[in-house]
This record gives C-alpha cells, structure tokens and sequence, in this order.
C-alpha cells in the first residue's frame, strides 16, 4: 500500500492509491483482493484482483472499508466539555474508524428543542471534522419522562431518532405516544431498555461475580421485562401508525434478544443494536480477569484468571458487563442478524467522575476508539467472520438511519464520495491515555494490546484521520 | 483480662511455621510474610493462615502479660480510617496498634473534609502525607480498600467494605474455633452462618477462610437472603471449596459443631426482603430449644452487634456455649498479629 496523500485534516484526498489491499464491500456483499483508487475526494476506481495479482494479499493485513456508522455516542458538549467536546469527540471517532456518529441527546442543556441541534451542528462544522454529525432528540421535555419533547419540530430539523437514554422513559403512555407521534415521520424511539424500578443501587450484573464481589446485583431480567413492554407497545401502535419504529440499543442478555429474534420473525419493525464491550468482556473482568469472554470460564477464581485489581471503575457500565454466556448470546445476535448493529455506547467520562469507589463511579465506557480491535479480536479468534463485523459497523446502522444520513448503502461504488477506513489487521496498538484522542480516558483496556491499528479514515472525501508517522 | 480459662482444650501446635518473636521489631524477623495488604482473606494460603494464628498465640501471650505492650511498632503511625460507624472493630484495631506501640490516628470520616466531599483517592494522600504508614479503613462501598490500595504508599487492612470483605473478623473467628475445638482444627466440623447472608461481608470472607480451613460449612437463612450464594456453591465444589446452602435451619443446624448467627437489620423489611422481624425470629432465630439441634458442646459465635430477641435468644447469647466475649479478645491478638506482619512487609521491603 502506498499512501500519497498529504494530509492535513479535513482536506479534501487528492489522489490516494491503495493497492494490494483487502477491499470489503458490504453494500454489495463481496470482499477480495483489491486496488482501490481515490482522486479528488472520490472513489475513483475499485479493481478486484484475480488469480496470480491476488497472491500474497489476504484478509489479515490491510484491509479497506466503508467507514463506520456509530448509533450510539455521548458527546457531552453542551454541558460537560471535561469529558468530551464535539471536536475531541468527532477525532475520537476517526481514529476508530468511525466517519457517522449519532449523538445521544443527554447533554445539558439536553437535546429537546431545534435550539439545541443548532447550536451543536455550528459547533461541529468549526471543528472541521468532515465526520458526519447526527443526533437524537429527547423523548420527553428535560428527559424528565413526563411530557413529550418536541418531537415534531425536531424531526423537521433533522435528527435521526428520539432517546432518552441513560433516564429511560418508565411510563408506558409517554412511550406509547411517543412512537406513535415519531412515527408520523417514521422516526425511531430508540430505548435504552431497562425497568429503572429494578435496578435501584446496582453496581454489577446479578450473578457469581457479584454475590463474590459483594456488588449489588443488577439482573438481566431488567433489561428483559422492559424490552417485552417495549415490544408490546409497538406491537399495539403500529396497528394504527405503520410508520412507528422501535431501536433497542445495547442490548446485552440472552433473554432480551431471545425476544428482539421473536418479534423480527414476528415482522415487528424493530431494530438493535449490541456493543463490543458486551460482546468481547464479561463481569469476571471486574474480578480481575482479563480473557475475552469466549475464553471465560465459569470461575475466574479457580483457574488462576485473576491478573488485575478487582473493581476497576472502568469497567462499571449500563447496562452491566453480563456473564460469559450472556456475551456468547451477543455475539450468536450479531452472527445471525438479530442484532443490526454494533454501536459503541461511547461514554467519555472525566477522572473526577470515574477515579473514584466502584459503587460511586459514573456508568460509561470511553469506547469508539476500541470498537474495531475488540471486533478484530473476536474475529481473530474465529468467533465472527470480518465481512460480518464490517457489515455491522456499516450497512447495518446505515439500514436503521434510513435517508436521514448522507452514507445510504455505504459500499466501495465506483464514482461515490470517498468514505473509508483503511486499517491493518496485523498491526496491534496499545490503547494508553495518550494513544487516545477522546478526553474520556476511561477505558478499561489501557495499557493493552489491541489488533487493527487504523492508518487512515477519509469522511465524504476528506482526511478525518491519519495514523502518525505514515 | 481473663483469658486464661477459656483454651484449655488448645495444645501448643508443633510450629510448622517460622512465628516471630514479637518483642522484636518485626523487620529484624525473618518471616515468610509477603502481602503488603490485608484486603480480603480469598489470597491467603494454608500457610498465611497458620502463620496468622501462631502470631496470634503470641500475641494472646503478650495480652495476658500485667502490662499487655511490646515495642514492636514504635514511631510507626498506624491510621484508622472509618467511613461507617463501628464501636467494636475500631476500638479492637486502636488496642491493638496501641499494644504493639504504634502511634494511633483516628479518623471518623463524619467529621473529616470527607463530609465537604473530598473523594477517596484525596483523602487517603492527605493521610500518608501526615504521616500514615499502615491504613485501617472501613467503607460502605464494596471494593473501597482496593482502590486505596492502589494510590496508598504504605499497607491498607480492610477492616471491612460494603458487603464484600471483612478479613480480620473471619480470621478472628477461624482463631476462635481453632482455640475451641477439640484438636485445634476446623478441618471437618460442621460450622454453620446464620441468618443475613446476603448482605454480610463477615459471611463472605468466612467463606473463604472456612472452606480453606477444610471446614463443613453451611450457610442458612431465608431465600431472599441467600440469593446467588447457591450459584457460588457450585462453583466453589468445582473448585475444591465446598459448603452447602440451605432455608432449612434444622437441616443446618443438625449435629453443627459451631453456630454463628449474623446480624439482621431493620431495613430489610423496608426493601421487601422480609415480612417482620418477628416472623424472623421465629423461623431463623438461633434459640435454646434449636441449638439442641447442635452437638451437646457447640459453640456459638456472634460477629456483633446482636439483636437479642431477634436473631440470637438472650439466653443463648450467654449460654456457657457462648463464645462471643472470647471473639472480642481474640480480635485483638488476631490484629496485632495481622499488624505485625504488614509491618513487616513494609519494612522489608
């Protein structure tokens, strides 16, 4: 591979030539040997190799994809700029790989008025990131539950779904009306699944590693009863609003996918989203292991697993890391479509909120410049094929946005505007508080070893990202 | 004090183990001590708990010294750190530092900058830059000590967190049987924790210590009390760590060599984890005509502090097969022992 461009960020790539690649295209299914040229900010052309030109190049080492598509950020600007801002935010997400995110709307102000959207989009175009920058409103006025955001002119304003993630929405009538309402403009509700009433005080998900630990238990059954009423709930409001649809973000039980699975088969229109974090550690990381979930155990205090501290504040997250199997169940989501998507639930937090007792830390991981090496790991391991994980960072998410994002089908199209990532599965980085670009350093995997350093992402033509020293 | 009648039944052990002399400073010893924290007991080998309770005979031989005092620890500062109210372990930990000679903080984290919100982290760097060199702390949040652990110079000893850890108070407890068992050992007696299992970090670190021990341990209470500990017992039997789980007292309590009933708190009516007190007490109360239940020579333990009437009877609390003073006394010598050997390390190393 031979990187020509020059690169300050956000100019446009005048002429970039990448050949002997690993191309993947999930708009049209099909992933080989490649040449992939870029001139002036488009794909120029994308020559798939055959016979004796493929030699020598395999999908383990650079490998070139549409860029990713995060469902599921926290960009903290307004509000809370010490954790994250919109421009820290956006570069954190071109290191991943990412070139669309989609911010949540639990800022402060939070994002429940046209005002707010405005506001956020001057923000991110003085940055020049060219990452594309969409966002949820709020469900409900102040994500207080109570009364209903104003949806209408929200979506006339251009937000690609309603959330109040993080508060959600307890009662069933603001919920029921909500997707009602959105769906006049097919909009999503995208909720954070979980009965709030069943989770007072929990710290870790309610299993052996808790009751060691003497965590209080967080149950999946939380999760599970509050998707079952979500599921109802839209069963009931498309009968009279074809347009409602549900997103389920983060899912991560068995149970609650057991049940995503019933409904799709059931021809709901609903869509989930799973996370890497849920699919590739589990709760016996907060013991103090540090395997990947399929290489878990059932006792990470009989077998010698315990190589760290336990109750590392990093790892306290919502919805809980869950059991081995639980995890298992997230990857078996993705494997067989139950899952759309992977998003990162990225959630910067400053040290003040996360460098504290575990029971008293804020819930969030600082996550989209992880996602790929942890996919990569499960890919690595034979547990996910790459087309499936790409599929997943790309076509998926852009399936639940619709036309609302400038991406459409994202693929390698002769002609389109460059949108790309361009990393190399054989070479790993060590994630540190410097290798990170988010102001959220609040990652539980510092100091480890991670596959699939990103060399470069180019957003709608434009350099977002550049590994140094290239 | 009065300890000599207690322990007839105890032997001097044949010392497998290196004990120190304790009149001496710990780091002219030369003893096979190398945890610089006491966090919880689930790291200590066979041989780190022998060791514990040899140092803890010596120390039981200071206490009954006419001046109960040795100089090991002079000049050493030794804080204590509570972050939730507690009577008996503080003043147990402030004698014990206090025999061995060391200078003695109290810090009751109500009154301190705590209350102003001064984090964890802040706290206990303002405390080793006054000159802490062995930290004691209590703290509601499960997990607290190890973060201590982490940003503190000198030793943390839990002196119990949240629901998780109480180190020194299972090992006073392992010493309390060992001294009053026939043999000197736990290893195949039927010990059986009654009651609030589920929020007792006594139980938990008993656990580890009694199954270690080779102990034929039993958990009892009401099912909303004993959630998830079913899950444990299974992995602990794979793993060579056996004890049972049970709601059936009489089946717990048949034929039981030791009996400790744990503390039940008022709160749990209010979160819908018991119907009353009263129902308690007369499903789960550890009274005389149950005890009979027991070999005829049980002992009776209690971490404090008891709810007579609730789940002890008063009359079982100060039966003769009552050995709840003796865990007192010996919660001392256990930390002047656990102390010593921190001290140690420290200054080993």
């Amino acid at each position: 591979m031979a990187v020509e461009a020059p690169g300050d960020l956000g100019r446009i790539v005048a002429e970039l030539d990448l050949s002997r690649v690993w191309a993947v295209d999930p708009a049209a299914g099909r992933e080989g040997s490649a040449d992939v040229i870029v001139r002036d900010g488009r794909l120029e052309t994308v020559t798939w190799l055959e016979g004796q030109d493929a030699d020598g190049v395999d999908a383990r080492g650079v490998v070139v994809a549409p860029g990713f598509i995060d469902l599921h950020v926290h960009l903290r600007e307004p509000g809370n700029e010490d954790a994250e801002t919109i421009a820290s935010g956006l570069a954190a997400a071109a290191h991943g790989g990412f070139t669309t995110v989609c911010a949540m709307p639990n800022t402060d102000p939070a994002l429940d008025e046209p005002g707010v959207l405005a506001r956020i989009r001057g923000v991110a175009a003085a940055s020049d990131s060219p990452v594309e920058l969409l966002a949820y409103g709020a469900v409900s006025a102040g994500r207080s539950g109570e009364q209903l955001a104003a949806l209408g002119e929200l979506g006339d304003a251009g937000v690609v779904g309603f959330s109040d993630d993080g508060a959600p929405v307890r009662s069933p009538q603001i919920l029921r009306n909500a997707m009602a309402y959105a769906g006049m403009a097919g909009l999503p509700i995208v909720d954070h699944a979980e009965d709030a009433s069943a989770t007072e005080g929990a710290e870790a998900n309610d299993g052996f590693v808790a009751t060691v630990l003497g965590l209080r238990g967080w149950p999946a059954s939380a999760e599970v009863s509050a998707v079952a009423r979500d599921l109802a709930i839209l069963e009931d409001v498309v009968r009279d609003v074809p347009g409602a649809r549900l997103h389920l973000t983060h899912l991560s039980t068995a149970g609650a996918l057991d049940l995503v699975r019933l409904a799709k088969a059931a021809g709901l229109p609903v869509t989930c989203d799973v996370t890497p974090h849920h699919l590739a550690l589990s709760d016996e990381w907060i013991a103090g292991a540090r395997r990947w979930a399929w290489d878990a155990s059932t006792d990470p205090w009989a077998d010698g697993a315990l190589e760290a501290p336990p109750y590392d504040p990093s790892l306290r997250v919502n919805p809980p890391l869950r059991s081995p199997a639980d995890a298992a169940a997230v990857l078996a989501a993705l494997l067989d479509g139950t899952a759309d998507a992977v998003a990162t639930d990225h959630a910067p937090h400053t040290e003040v909120d996360k460098a504290v007792e575990f029971g008293l830390a804020a819930n969030g991981i600082s996550g989209i410049e992880t996602a790929l090496g942890l996919l990569l790991a499960a890919v690595d391991a034979g547990r996910l094929p790459l087309a499936r994980a790409i599929a997943a960072l790309t076509v998926g998410p852009a399936a639940v946005l619709g036309s609302r994002s400038r991406r459409g089908r994202p693929g390698l199209s002769e002609g389109s505007p460059a949108d790309l990532v361009v990393f190399d599965r054989a070479d790993a980085w060590t994630v540190s508080a410097a290798a990170l670009r988010s102001r959220g350093r609040n990652s539980p995997l510092l100091g480890r070893s991670l596959p699939g350093r990103v060399l470069l992402t180019i957003a709608d033509g434009r350099i977002a990202f550049e590994a140094p020293g290239d | 004090m009065n300890l000599a009648a207690a322990d007839e039944a105890r032997q001097p052990s044949p010392t497998d183990v290196p004990v120190p002399a304790v009149d001496a400073a710990p780091h002219e010893q030369d003893v096979p001590w190398r945890h610089r924290h006491l966090l919880d007991v689930d790291v200590l080998s066979a041989d780190d708990l022998e060791l514990v309770m040899r140092t803890a005979d010596a120390m039981r031989e200071v206490l009954d010294r006419p001046i109960p005092r040795v100089p090991a620890l002079r000049g050493s500062n030794v804080t204590i750190l509570f972050y939730e109210a507690s009577t008996r372990t503080r003043v147990s930990f402030e004698v014990a530092a206090k025999n061995l000679s060391a200078d003695v903080v109290n810090i009751a984290a109500a009154t301190s900058s705590v209350a102003k919100g001064e984090s964890l982290v802040d706290t206990i760097r303002t405390v080793e830059a006054l000159g802490a060199r062995m930290l004691v702390m209590r703290h509601s949040v499960s997990g607290a000590p190890y973060l201590a652990a982490e940003v503190f110079g000198g030793s943390v000893l839990n002196g119990g967190d949240g629901w998780h850890a109480h180190p020194t108070q299972a090992l006073l407890d392992l010493y309390t049987m060992q001294r009053q068992l026939p043999g000197g050992t736990v290893a195949g007696r039927k010990v059986v924790i009654l009651g609030d299992v589920l929020h007792s970090r006594v139980a938990r670190s008993n656990i580890w210590s009694l199954t270690a021990a080779g102990a034929d341990l039993w958990l009892c209470g009401p099912s909303t009390l004993l959630r998830g500990f079913d899950a444990w017992a299974v992995h602990g039997a794979a793993a060579g760590r056996r004890f049972q789980v049970t709601s059936s007292i009489e089946e717990a309590l048949r034929d039981a060599d030791v009996v400790m009933a744990l503390r039940i708190q008022r709160e749990r009516m209010a979160s819908g984890l018991l119907p009353s007190l009263r129902e308690y007490a007369a499903r789960f109360g550890l009274t005389r005509e149950r005890l009979a239940l027991a070999r005829e020579d049980a002992i009776v333990l209690h971490p404090g502090p008891m709810n007579e009437g609730v789940e002890i009877a008063p009359d079982v609390a100060v039966s003769a097969q009552s050995r709840i003073t003796d865990q007192v006394t010996n919660g001392v010598a256990i930390r002047m022992a656990l102390l010593y050997l921190l001290a140690g390390v420290r200054d080993g190393g």
